[in-house]
């Protein structure tokens, strides 16, 4: 059985479908890229999975239990973290703190002790070593970057929903943040990543979904979607891409 | 960990101000300490549901009279203060787990307005309901005693200040926190985010229930309107501005400085007052939103820096 399944999902917004039958399945362990233009659905379907959004139509499913629909807070409980594409920590909070609301509300058991030794064990894994004190609203927005990932590992995940993760990285940080993701893989962590940077997503991704004003329009290995004739037209042709 | 120290240094200030009345102090000095007593633990009240939870409760005047209002009929007929008090924490903490989860749904500035409006729609039923002046017992106004209001006062103050301190630390103030920063974030980390706004819902009008409780028990007359009057809201906004919102020193300082500052604006400048307190409260907000805890970080930061400066 798949970690997740998407199945048949949908959801509208007055008009417009952001996100239209769209059906995938991600196994425990994978690393799995999606890409698409602006506006082609991929953070809807973040929110969607990640509960803060309900769909309108379609099943969601994690270890073959529906939890389309289910409280954020509810999903997280049950093995699903995200960060966000416009960085939100919480500004007031020190980097620490930031951190421990993920460990002491995630799915992780322990005591205050254990908790806060284990996030200052994550700030240190993203690069955040001697920022434990500092509020977030202080960090610098790649900071506030390692600054999420850390609060939504701490929660325990099983799966982890990166929402252009690398975007505003230079090369160097981006090259560091590879090499964090696919260490966070090889511990066994599975990871569904929204990238525009393409170099990036076809270098850790065995496969890579295709969105489309909505639609999943390609899915498979990053050489067989980078050669795919819809895909070459969406990027190249009539739907605006990012720069 | 510095607030432990606060809470440390404000108790000890409590502790000493045990002894008040026992140096003769004249009784419009204990008058005075009570009224930014009662204004600590109010406060405090709602600083925790807005300063530490974020949602900026607009009707909480109705949970200290709604306190006041039980607290009174109680112990006129009878039942010892502490428990009418606790009957009237009761009454204001049920109502508001009544009202929360649909006023909850508003948000920001809707769940403000939204309570707001809810104070005044309770100040109003009561005043037709009971117009009448509520007066004590002649035997009660004759046996009055000022001091046991005083202590009375005392405590309460001392348990706003534990109450807040034992939830600052904890990881319910922590999620608390976490929704005032950004809710669908903390959704996001596994924060259940309604049930904590209830939870500090619920402490914050317990213990403005208590606080109108003592208001009940302090005041010889009084109309049962009055402690719903929107004034109490936002004095007690007021306080935890000007001394720093979602602090546990904050609410305390500002009290202190609230009650001092309308005692003297109020004999000179009768008709002003008013106004200056309104400019005040637009001056902190804009150059100083975090109030006096926020401009003494400040002024260590400018010391700090000076003292780091080579030479
Ligand atoms: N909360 C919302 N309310 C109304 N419309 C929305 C909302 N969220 C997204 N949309 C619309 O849904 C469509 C998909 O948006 P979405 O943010 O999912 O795209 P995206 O693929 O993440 O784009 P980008 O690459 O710019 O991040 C867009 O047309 C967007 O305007
Ligand atoms: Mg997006």
């Amino acid at each position: 059985m798949p970690l997740l399944e998407v199945d048949r999902v949908s959801k509208g917004f007055g008009g417009v479908l952001a996100v239209s039958g769209v059906s995938f399945s991600v196994a425990a362990g994978e690393l799995v890229g999606i890409m698409g233009p602006n506006g082609s659905g991929k953070t809807t379907l973040f929110n969607l999975i990640a509960g803060a959004l309900a769909p309108d139509g379609g099943r969601i499913r994690l270890h073959g239990r529906d939890i389309a629909g289910l409280a954020p807070h509810r999903i997280c409980a049950r093995g699903i973290a995200r960060t966000f594409q416009l960085v939100r920590p919480f500004a007031g909070l020190s980097a620490l703190d930031n951190v421990l609301v993920g460990r002491l509300y995630g799915r992780a058991a322990g005591g205050r002790a254990a908790a806060v030794a284990e996030a200052e064990r994550l700030l240190v894994l993203v690069g955040l070593d001697g920022r434990a004190a500092t509020p977030a609203a202080r960090l610098t927005l790649i900071d506030r970057k390692r600054l999420e990932l850390a609060r939504a590992l701490a929660t325990s995940p099983e799966l982890l929903l990166l929402d252009e993760f690398m975007a505003g990285l230079n090369p160097a940080e981006t090259a560091t943040a590879m090499t964090l993701v696919r260490r966070l893989v090889a511990d066994g962590l599975t990871v569904l990543m929204v990238e525009h940077i393409v170099w990036a997503l076809m270098d850790l991704a065995r496969r890579i979904l295709v969105l489309s004003a909505g639609e999943k329009i390609a899915e498979g290995p990053p050489q067989a979607v980078a050669a795919d004739p819809n895909v070459v037209d969406v990027y190249l042709g009539g739907a605006p891409a990012r720069a | 960990m510095t607030e432990r120290r606060w809470a440390l240094g404000i108790l000890l200030a409590l502790g000493a101000l045990a002894f008040l009345p026992l140096s003769r102090a004249r009784d419009d000095v204990l008058n005075f300490v009570f009224l930014i007593l009662l204004s600590i633990t109010l406060a405090q009240s709602w600083n925790i549901v807005a300063g530490y939870a974020g949602q900026v409760n607009l009707g909480h005047a109705a949970f200290f009279g709604l306190g006041a209002l039980l607290a009174r009929v109680l112990w006129i007929r009878g039942t010892p203060i502490v428990v009418a008090m606790l009957a009237g924490a009761a009454l204001a903490t049920a109502f508001a787990l009544l009202i929360g989860a649909p006023a909850f749904r508003l948000r920001g500035a809707y769940f403000a307005i939204g309570t707001l409006a809810l104070g005044e729609i309770l100040r109003t039923t009561v005043n037709n309901v009971l117009p009448e002046i509520s007066t004590l017992p002649a035997a009660t106004i004759a046996g009055y005693q000022l001091r046991h209001r005083y202590y009375l006062a005392l405590a309460l103050a001392a348990v706003s200040v534990v109450a807040v301190t034992v939830l600052a630390g904890s990881r319910a103030g922590l999620g608390m926190q976490a929704i005032r920063e950004d809710e669908e974030a903390a959704e996001a980390s596994g924060v259940g985010a309604l049930r904590l706004k209830l939870t500090a819902l619920a402490l914050s009008t317990a213990l403005a229930g208590l606080a109108g409780g003592l208001f009940a028990y302090y005041h010889i007359s009084y109309y049962p309107s009055h402690p719903f009057g929107p004034h109490w809201t936002f004095d007690a906004l007021l306080m935890t501005f000007i001394g720093g919102v979602g602090t546990l020193q904050g609410p305390v300082l500002g009290a202190i400085l609230y009650v001092v500052l309308k005692e003297y604006l109020a004999v000179r400048w009768v008709d002003f007052h008013l106004l200056i307190f309104g400019a005040l409260f637009i001056a902190i907000v804009l150059l100083l939103p975090g109030g006096l805890v926020q401009a003494a970080e400040r002024a260590r930061g400018l010391v700090g820096r000076r003292g780091r400066r080579p030479l």
